[in-house]
């Protein structure tokens, strides 16, 4: 069986996405360990070019699935026939596509799936992860079963590598065998609505300034913006606020929106109730503020003050821009 | 006789308990303060078929047996008094049709009121004649193919905002009250009807307790329940059910008390330690809940009575209704007591809880009267004749 | 148009949830409900009903015999039938397994949708609907705010990182759908009463032509190892300082974190 260590790598609007960058420079450290190669499989407008630049974030190769902005599902029985030499592992990053292409690349090849994964090794010749489930209460280890087919699908959310230049400068290209036909290719973009706004890909924001409840209104979420661009970071929200209306919907981080990895997360007026803690947990820095002194954030935050957001976040952007001025 | 609890009356207890906790219960507080009957959980609990549980499939409602309707009063009750009379009062209005009506006359109301598209309610009492019931002074006139309703009512529950009422008045004045009353079905939008006014209650603030009038109402034939003279039975016959709803009610605000006072306790912090881990309020709480549960029992014993047809329904359902009355005024008080200065403050339930428990030693028949009934049954069993 | 609903009995939210020594999930004494994200296609399938887009509405679950539970929650919410598939060969199933079995449910019930939820309370991979769709050969609607069918077609308005899209495909279909279909309804009690009336049928892997051998010990993943994540240092708390003191106090923590 083969060694090399597969990864999803997505492109969009002729450009890579930063889960490409992160995943090649995690399958590059994986590679290292199995001793094999890190092979991407691209896909998305700007794969046919960009691909070889991904050499420089630590890929010895890539195969091109397609050049076309489409649903990452339709890619799948490209991606079958590419992935049919095997490998230790296939990482996708855990984003809706990413999720669709490998759950697709699992019932058409039966592959064992992790994640999403908090870090993974190769020990003893085969793929080890560690999981955080129940909620955060329990860290597993789990490894494929014995016999089982390959590559294993490892999701990974964003933030869990940080790119690196490794590797030579440039991953060899290659097209994707040809594949077979399949109905998985008939979804298509019937329809497409942009919002007036650019809004931020929260999933990839080191930094993030969210608000709940307690910001009691679209003009309360002022402040946090002006904290959030203060520490260079993105504006997030609650499930709470999102349905109040005062943010767009794909601000809301938590269960049902988006998973974020920030290496700072601060939140205001936000209660902590585990739909909302299970898209954020894994921050590595937590500061709440709240003026519930028992609210639940208070449990497993790292730093929680109790008080009136709307004196201390202005304060606090104050202090930060007084201090950077010093 | 026993009774069992079935996986139906736990499944019943879940939903309502669900509904209560995300709907009811956070209105409670804002009902209390504005004093306004919440429409809006009415439409959500006819929505839900909650209103129909007393009447036949046949009229559109759900027929459940009495200790799911006690169970269903009990959840609602622990949320929310004044909400846990919507389907109280909607049973208590069609009782004496469910007792004494005519196939016809149930075919006519009931699947409104089973939709909840209408409200029913109970005009028994008067201004001097509360207890004293034969002391009701209204007039039901015959005048050829119908009756004129002349007096007036005074805490009428719902009263200001039922569509139909059950009224009781005198056809045969120098009968009596106990000889000579009649019960009657009467729509309000029937002219000559009013609701003048409602009282400023101490508890239970967004049920309107009203005052009503009546001048000239006109009821047909047809609307009279039984015969003349049967109206004195008719409202005993239905008092004798319809006091179970108040017991369950009583247990369900005592159990609300309970919980939000166990709550309470676990979570607030004095002299280093949590309320909770102190032993008297370790037994305080034993005693709240051992009360609790017992009322309980007793009321689901006495619904159990109550489908049996058992001929010594007065002694179980009076019994229930005194015993949860007392205790939820007790437990209430207590919940206020664990809560300590908290407990007095609006910010938390249980100030509202023992304003609204008080009620339940007072309508429908007081504690005083409930001991009269339960002492006569007490006495017959044991062979002793009573006066009167 | 007929849809199939599949949804998952799951431990309810916050219940105490624990590894048996075997390193499996401890299911035993715990309340279980409906996977609340599956609660939504529920919701969604439903008002295709009331639009009258659908006529039948079938749910399907695969779990041990008290999955039924949450099969008769979900008629009693409405719809029209149930089917349970269980099998002691699926104990401990992973998301592979259960997409394996599902599809071999769905391709004998033959919807033209299949609707799932976007996730589940305890796997959180996401993976079902599009194993499912890639084993039945059938396209993929995933992550719909809003779900339409008609014309041989259905269509998911999906939001994007701006505005949003609609993504079509035509019959039949596997569709996932988010919690922005709207508040999912009570059940009342007519529906209640009503669902024990419903059929419900009880499948074993042979009535889906699946054997034990397919499905390779219902997983393709082994817990090797469990333990309680690092200690965290307790939470350090600011209370009762004016917000310019506050201020002061946690831009002192983020520095010497240097993340300012």
């Amino acid at each position: 069986m083969s060694n090399d260590i597969l990864f999803l790598a997505e492109f969009a609007g002729g450009a890579p996405a930063r889960s490409a960058l992160e995943l090649a420079t995690g399958a590059a450290e994986l590679a290292s360990q199995s001793g094999g190669s890190a092979v991407a499989l691209a896909y998305g407008s700007g794969a046919a070019s960009g691909a070889a630049a991904l050499g420089a974030h630590g890929a010895t190769r890539a195969i091109v699935l397609g050049d076309e902005d489409r649903p990452a599902i339709t890619y799948a029985p490209a991606a079958v026939a590419a992935a049919r030499d095997g490998g230790l592992a296939l990482l996708a990053p855990a984003t809706p596509n990413g999720r669709d292409l490998a759950a697709a690349l699992v019932g058409l090849l039966d592959l064992p799936a992790f994640g999403p994964v908090r870090a993974a090794r190769v020990a003893d010749g085969a793929l080890e992860t560690e999981q955080a489930t129940l909620q955060g209460s329990v860290i597993t280890t789990a490894r494929p079963v014995d016999g089982a087919p390959a590559p294993s699908v490892v999701l990974v959310l964003a933030n869990t590598f940080t790119p690196a230049e490794g590797g030579s400068g440039t991953a060899e290209v290659a097209d994707a065998p040809a594949a077979a036909e399949s109905a998985l290719a008939k979804a298509s973009v019937t329809e497409s609505h942009e919002a007036e706004a650019k809004v931020v890909n929260l999933e990839e924001a080191t930094v993030i300034v969210a608000g709940g409840r307690g910001v009691a209104g679209e003009e309360g979420f002022g402040p946090l913006r002006d904290l959030a661009a203060e520490l260079g970071g993105a504006v997030g929200a609650s499930r709470a606020a999102a349905d109040a209306g005062w943010i767009p919907y794909q601000l809301q981080i938590g269960q049902t929106g988006k998973v974020v990895k920030p290496s700072l997360y601060i939140g205001a007026g936000i209660s902590g109730a585990i739909q909302h803690r299970v898209g954020m947990q894994t921050a590595e820095h937590v500061v709440a503020i709240n003026k519930d002194p028992d609210a639940p954030i208070g449990e497993f935050a790292d730093l929680f003050v109790v008080g009136d957001l709307f004196q201390i976040v202005p304060a606090l952007t104050e202090e930060i821009r007084r201090r950077k001025g010093a | 006789m026993t009774y069992l609890l079935t996986a139906d009356h736990d499944e019943l207890r879940a939903i309502v308990r669900e509904l209560a906790e995300e709907r009811i219960a956070p209105r409670a507080a804002e009902i209390d303060e504005k004093q306004e009957f919440p429409w809006d959980l009415k439409e959500l609990l006819a929505q839900q078929d909650l209103l129909g549980t007393c009447f036949e499939e046949r009229h559109g409602g759900t027929a459940l047996d009495t200790i799911a309707q006690s169970i269903l009063v009990e959840e609602i009750a622990r949320a929310d008094a004044t909400t846990s009379l919507i389907p109280i009062v909607q049973k208590l209005g069609a009782l004496p049709i469910l007792l004494a009506g005519s196939d016809e006359q149930k075919d006519r109301y009931f699947p409104r009121l089973a939709s909840g598209e209408w409200l029913a309610a109970f005009a028994l009492t008067e201004a001097a004649a509360g207890s004293d019931v034969a002391a009701n002074r209204m007039r039901a006139t015959r005048a050829g193919d119908h009756y004129v309703l002349n007096g007036s009512k005074r805490f009428i529950t719902h009263g200001s905002v039922a569509n139909l009422l059950t009224v009781f008045a005198l056809t045969d004045p120098d009968a009596g009250g106990r000889k000579g009353m009649s019960a009657f079905i009467v729509e309000t939008a029937t002219p000559g009807f009013g609701a003048p006014r409602v009282e400023h209650k101490m508890g239970i603030r967004g049920s309107p307790t009203a005052e009503l009038t009546f001048d000239g109402v006109q009821v047909t034939l047809e609307n009279r329940l039984g015969e003349e003279g049967e109206g004195f039975k008719i409202a005993m016959a239905t008092l004798d059910r319809s006091r179970l709803g108040i017991a369950a009610q009583a247990v369900g605000i005592a159990q609300g008390a309970l919980d939000a006072a166990v709550a309470y306790a676990a979570d607030r912090k004095q002299f280093g330690q949590r309320v909770v881990d102190f032993q008297g309020i370790q037994w305080m709480l034993a005693d709240m809940a051992s009360q609790t549960e017992a009322a309980r029992q007793l009321t689901y014993a006495a619904a159990a009575r109550v489908d049996a047809q058992a001929q010594d329904l007065p002694y179980w359902t009076s019994s229930a209704k005194l015993v949860a009355g007392d205790v939820a005024m007790k437990v209430t008080t207590d919940a206020v007591q664990v809560l300590g200065g908290y407990g007095y403050i609006a910010e938390y339930p249980v100030e509202r809880m023992m304003r609204d428990a008080k009620i339940t030693q007072l309508y429908e028949g007081t504690q005083q009267i409930q001991r009269l009934i339960v002492a006569r049954q007490v006495l017959q069993r044991a062979g002793v004749s009573t006066k009167g | 148009m007929k849809i199939v609903v599949c949804i998952k009995q799951v431990p309810a939210t916050g219940a105490d949830k624990r590894y048996t020594d075997d390193l499996r999930l401890d299911r035993t004494g715990v309340e279980a409900i409906i996977n609340p994200l599956d609660e939504y296609a529920i919701e969604q399938a439903l008002r295709l009903v009331d639009d009258g887009a659908v006529e039948s509405v079938t749910y399907l679950s695969m779990g041990p015999d008290q999955a039924a539970e949450a099969l008769r929650r979900a008629l009693a919410m409405g719809g029209d039938d149930a089917v349970l598939v269980t099998d002691p060969a699926l104990a401990g199933a992973d998301e592979w397994a259960t997409a394996k079995v599902l599809a071999a449910a769905l391709d004998k019930l033959a919807p033209d949708v299949a609707l799932m939820g976007m996730a589940s309370d305890d796997a959180r991979g996401s993976l079902v609907p599009g194993a499912v769709a890639a084993v039945r050969d059938v396209p993929l609607l995933s992550y719909g705010a809003e779900l339409k069918v008609g014309d041989g077609s259905a269509q998911v308005r999906r939001l994007a990182a701006t505005g949003y899209d609609w993504i079509g495909a035509p019959l039949p279909v596997v569709a996932s759908v988010t919690d922005q279909v709207g508040e999912p309804r009570y059940a009342s009690l007519k529906g209640i009463m009503a669902a024990k009336r419903k059929p419900m049928e009880t499948w074993s892997l042979a009535d889906i032509g699946l054997s034990a051998d397919d499905l390779r010990g219902a997983a393709l993943t082994r817990v090797t190892d469990t333990r309680p994540p690092e200690e965290k240092p307790p939470t350090e708390r600011i209370e009762n300082l004016p917000a310019p003191e506050a201020a002061a106090r946690i831009a002192d923590w983020l520095a010497a974190r240097k993340l300012i």
